[in-house]
């Protein structure tokens, strides 16, 4: 066991590496560093300002040298300006004394957001902690409606419940989120469409729309009103989905034998159902849900875009349409341990539920 | 030098002449109180000059609005830079709550003294004399002097500052061998009173300095962020700017602000950056999220409108310029550009690409609201001779690529313009480009459409987007007696006597067929009724100081 989780974190690393460097080479070519300078700089400079600022701000060099100060294995550059004074990677940050020292990722120092302005280890962990919230609401609704829907339906497979939950969760899984987030805003958000003007021409509200849709005021206060919508548009794709596989594997296992034993013996359907036939249902779901997590790192971009709420995928499409260098190596890194973390916690968890499964 | 401690100035013969001009029904009140002004007039002796009550014509500024509340604003809050490197208003307006301007650029014309009382320019248009306002104190609670105005025009200068927009409009005052300012161009003669020199006459230099990269720092600034050390003389305090998200402006009630009895009104400003989608302005004006946006546009109007915003209009000189680079062949070729020009129906381009939201433009980005505009006719419009042209210039059968950004209007507009070359003929390709790949080339590239916002003259926007050595010259269009006519319009205080010069000019641009200028914009914003003194800027700029809210 130890052998195989320190394995995983070797290719966990050995992951990120490779893929930062993809994201490095692609946002350090020329004309997206011309970009930057501009959105730097001034957004009309001409291509010779944007030469020099390029130059000033330590872009002119190598792109191999950049990537290993980024990691902190080579000493950050340092220049003398115009007027006298030393500009330079560590100098920035900490003053002249950091001089020829190094700071990168090794010395804990993640670098510096241009889209933002401030430090981008401050940056990650104020949009992963926004993402943050809202997973959890999306996990705490998803889950546990998915697999009370997956296991309703398969406890009698070819039902009228059947039939129609699965109809439920196949048309919420068909749907992708830039389609329900869009028809939700639309049906909820709207005080002259929808469901709002009906509610408030019955007196039934008072507000000017049912829901909120835009999910800004939920970075400072999460209420009822300014996060439905967030949330159950991302809730509603991941909720088909576990609902089928949860189904899926419970129609199978209430098809074995030891189930229709414990009913021959005359144990109650439901009794069946929570006692036998759950705990080997979830088996299969569990792993679902775990490798539900990355998609939903990566699944809220769009959402979070949509709601203008400023998470980690919003943070994303910030840095992306900015060439904002460092944040987005940061944010590359970020999903690597995600998606390499939930695959090894489902692989560990996976073999807990099914003994006849071992790690290692 | 004579000390000044009364100043009462003798009216401008220049301004005499306008009032004339006014009275005979040449000039409209709002050109009449820009030139009126930019010579140094007060407005309300301006006002007096034409018989009309000062009262009403500056009501709609000073209407005395109740104290307290809190106002949020949707506007875009891009990384923060020093201001004479801004390059988007909305930096500006940020800054604006404690950063104040020598002179401000009003809705409806006119010039007005901030930080300076008045002042003076010689006949010939090349020695103003400013009159800083008294009583004027930083929040630091240093008195405000000359020395700090010296000071400004010192940044303003200063060349080798990468991006530094003022330094392209103080040309006069730069010492072309240094790149900075000129020693001598400004003299400070007492602690108010100070003079500048300008090397070459230019009627536009009050104007330039009401423009939103001259916000007046502290003598002891230099460089470097704003927000981080807000030392100004405005009535707010930054509480905090994060850049693509929020910033929120409080009164400082420890600051005795020079213009308290009649402005400042706001306990608290909000700013929200909420993208650049217009439909989640929407989601969240819905939702009583944000009370103003910064600006409205396309079909998002009637979306306002319709959920019952007030909106406000006002007429500007921005435009969108579909240009030529005549680096790039085959505009090179005068009369490829010139059959381009002729097969295009501006007023088609209007109601197509900006739903008749403006005014018909005549190719030549002289604006009617221009002071020195000259009426020279509409352009030509003739799809046949155009598509003969072309044949005969040899480009009958090439491909030409006409690149927008991917905002609604702008690329509906090249859209216009595209569809009617090829109703003559001609054959059109189109490419939208997203923000940040099309202002990487905007200058470059061979066929395109930007945006230009107004400025309050004509040959402001002339000198910076066509003169050979403009900053902003995305044509690059070089024209020896061009450049010569516009130097002379810089000097011609009598504005009949600018017209007949800039008739040449606007004619000039129109027969090399340098862009084809489909309209004027009215600009929009909207608000919830509750907000006063809001209205729309021509230029973007919010005067918050004289925002208030209804209770």
């Amino acid at each position: 066991m130890p052998g195989f989780v320190i394995r995983r974190l070797g290719t966990m690393l050995l992951t990120a590496l490779c893929l930062t460097f993809i994201v490095f080479a692609l946002t350090n070519m020329q004309p997206r560093l011309e970009t930057l300078a501009k959105t730097q700089g001034s957004a009309r400079m001409s291509d010779a300002e944007v030469q020099s600022w390029l130059a000033r701000e330590g872009f002119d060099r190598p792109m191999l040298e950049r990537y290993g100060e980024w990691l902190g294995v080579v000493p950050g550059w340092t220049r003398e300006q115009a007027d006298g004074t030393l500009r330079g990677r560590c100098i920035d940050r900490a003053g002249d004394a950091a001089a020829g020292t190094r700071c990168g990722v090794l010395q804990g120092y993640w670098g510096s957001s241009t889209r933002f302005n401030a430090e981008v280890g401050a940056v990650i962990g104020a949009r992963l902690g926004a993402t943050g919230m809202l997973m959890l609401w999306v996990v705490i609704v998803m889950v546990p409606s998915a697999l009370a829907i997956g296991v309703l339906a398969g406890m009698r497979e070819g039902s009228r419940t059947d039939r129609s939950l699965s109809t439920v969760s196949i048309v919420s899984t068909a749907t992708p989120e830039y389609v329900s987030g869009v028809i939700f805003i639309a049906l909820f958000a709207s005080s002259t469409f929808g469901l709002s003007p009906l509610l408030r021409e019955w007196g039934l509200m008072e507000a000017n729309t049912l829901f909120l849709g835009n999910a800004r005021s939920a970075m400072d206060r999460i209420t009822f009103w300014n996060f439905t919508l967030p949330v159950m548009t991302i809730a509603m794709y991941g909720m088909g989905y576990i609902a089928r596989m949860t189904r899926a594997s419970m129609a199978e296992v209430m098809t074995q034998q030891y189930i229709r034993t414990a009913r021959l013996k005359g144990a109650s359907f439901p009794a069946v159902v929570l006692r036998h036939a759950l705990r080997n249902a979830l088996i299969a779901p569990f792993t679902v849900i775990m490798l539900q997590f990355p998609w939903l790192l990566n699944g809220v971009v769009i959402v979070e875009v949509l709601f203008s709420y400023p998470g980690f995928g919003w943070a994303l499409v910030e840095g992306a349409s900015n060439n904002d260098i460092e944040l987005l190596l940061a944010c590359s890194v970020v999903a690597v341990i995600v998606v390499l973390a939930t695959q090894l916690i489902s692989d560990i968890g996976y073999a807990w539920l099914n003994p006849r499964i071992r790690v290692g | 030098m004579r000390t000044i401690t009364e100043h009462q100035p003798a009216p401008h013969p220049a301004a005499l002449r306008y009032a004339a001009e006014y009275r005979d029904g040449r000039l409209g009140r709002r050109e009449f109180l820009t030139r009126a002004t930019a010579l140094g007039m007060g407005a309300g002796a301006a006002c007096g000059l034409i018989g009309v009550s000062a009262r009403g014509a500056l009501a709609q500024d000073h209407g005395a609005g109740t104290h307290g509340g809190t106002l949020r604003i949707q506007m875009d809050l891009k990384a923060m830079k020093e201001p004479r490197r801004f390059d988007w208003s909305e930096l500006a307006n940020f800054c604006r709550g404690w950063l104040e301007y020598l002179v401000e650029y009003n809705r409806d014309g006119t010039l007005r003294g901030m930080l300076l009382e008045d002042w003076e320019a010689s006949d010939d248009a090349s020695t103003y004399t400013l009159h800083l306002r008294r009583g004027v104190r930083w929040n630091n609670g240093d008195p405000f002097i000359a020395e700090d105005v010296a000071h400004n025009f010192a940044l303003w200068c200063d060349e080798s500052v990468a991006g530094n927009s003022m330094a392209t409009r103080m040309t006069p005052l730069i010492d072309p061998a240094t790149g900075r300012l000129r020693a001598g161009a400004v003299e400070i003669l007492d602690d108010h009173t100070l003079q500048l020199h300008l090397a070459t006459p230019s009627v536009a230099i009050i104007a330039d300095i009401s423009d939103y990269p001259a916000a007046v720092v502290h003598r002891s600034f230099n460089g470097g962020d704003p927000v981080e050390n807000p030392l100004g003389t405005g009535p707010f305090l930054p509480e905090h700017y994060d850049t693509g998200l929020r910033g929120a402006l409080v009164r400082n009630a420890g600051h005795d602000w020079w213009g308290s009895d009649a402005g400042a009104y706001l306990d608290r400003i909000e700013f929200v950056d909420l993208g650049t989608d217009p439909s989640s302005w929407l989601a969240a004006a819905e939702g009583g999220e944000i009370d103003m946006l910064y600006q409205t546009t396309g079909d998002f109007i009637d979306l306002f409108d319709a959920i019952g915003m007030s909106r406000s209009e006002t007429v500007t000189a921005a435009t969108l310029a579909v240009r030529f680079n005549q680096d790039s062949p085959p505009f090179d070729a005068r009369d490829v550009r010139r059959a381009i020009q002729m097969a295009v129906d501006n007023g088609v381009v209007l109601e197509l690409g900006y739903d008749d939201r403006g005014a018909p433009g005549e190719n030549h980005h002289v604006a009617p609201l221009h002071p020195e505009y000259a009426d020279i006719g509409p352009p030509r419009h003739d799809p046949e001779a155009a598509r003969e042209m072309l044949a005969s210039a040899g480009h009958g059968d090439t491909v030409f690529e006409l690149i927008s950004l991917d905002d609604s209007w702008q690329s509906a507009s090249c859209d216009a313009v595209a569809a009617q070359m090829r109703d003559a003929g001609m054959r059109v390709e189109r490419a939208i480009l997203p923000g940040a790949t099309f202002w990487n080339d905007w200058m470059a590239f061979p066929f395109s459409a930007t945006e230009w916002n107004m400025r309050p003259l004509g040959v402001q926007v002339l000198a910076l987007a066509y003169r050979t050595d403009g900053a902003w010259n995305e044509t690059a269009f070089s024209n020896a007696e061009f450049d010569a006519l516009l130097a002379e319009a810089n000097s011609l205080a009598d504005v009949d006597a600018r017209r007949a010069v800039m008739a040449r000019l606007q004619e000039i641009l129109r027969d090399e067929g340098v862009l084809i200028q489909p309209y004027w914009r009215a600009v929009f914003r909207h608000f919830r009724p509750h907000v006063r003194n809001a209205g729309i800027h021509p230029t973007f700029e919010m005067h918050l100081y004289k925002y208030w809210l209804e209770s």
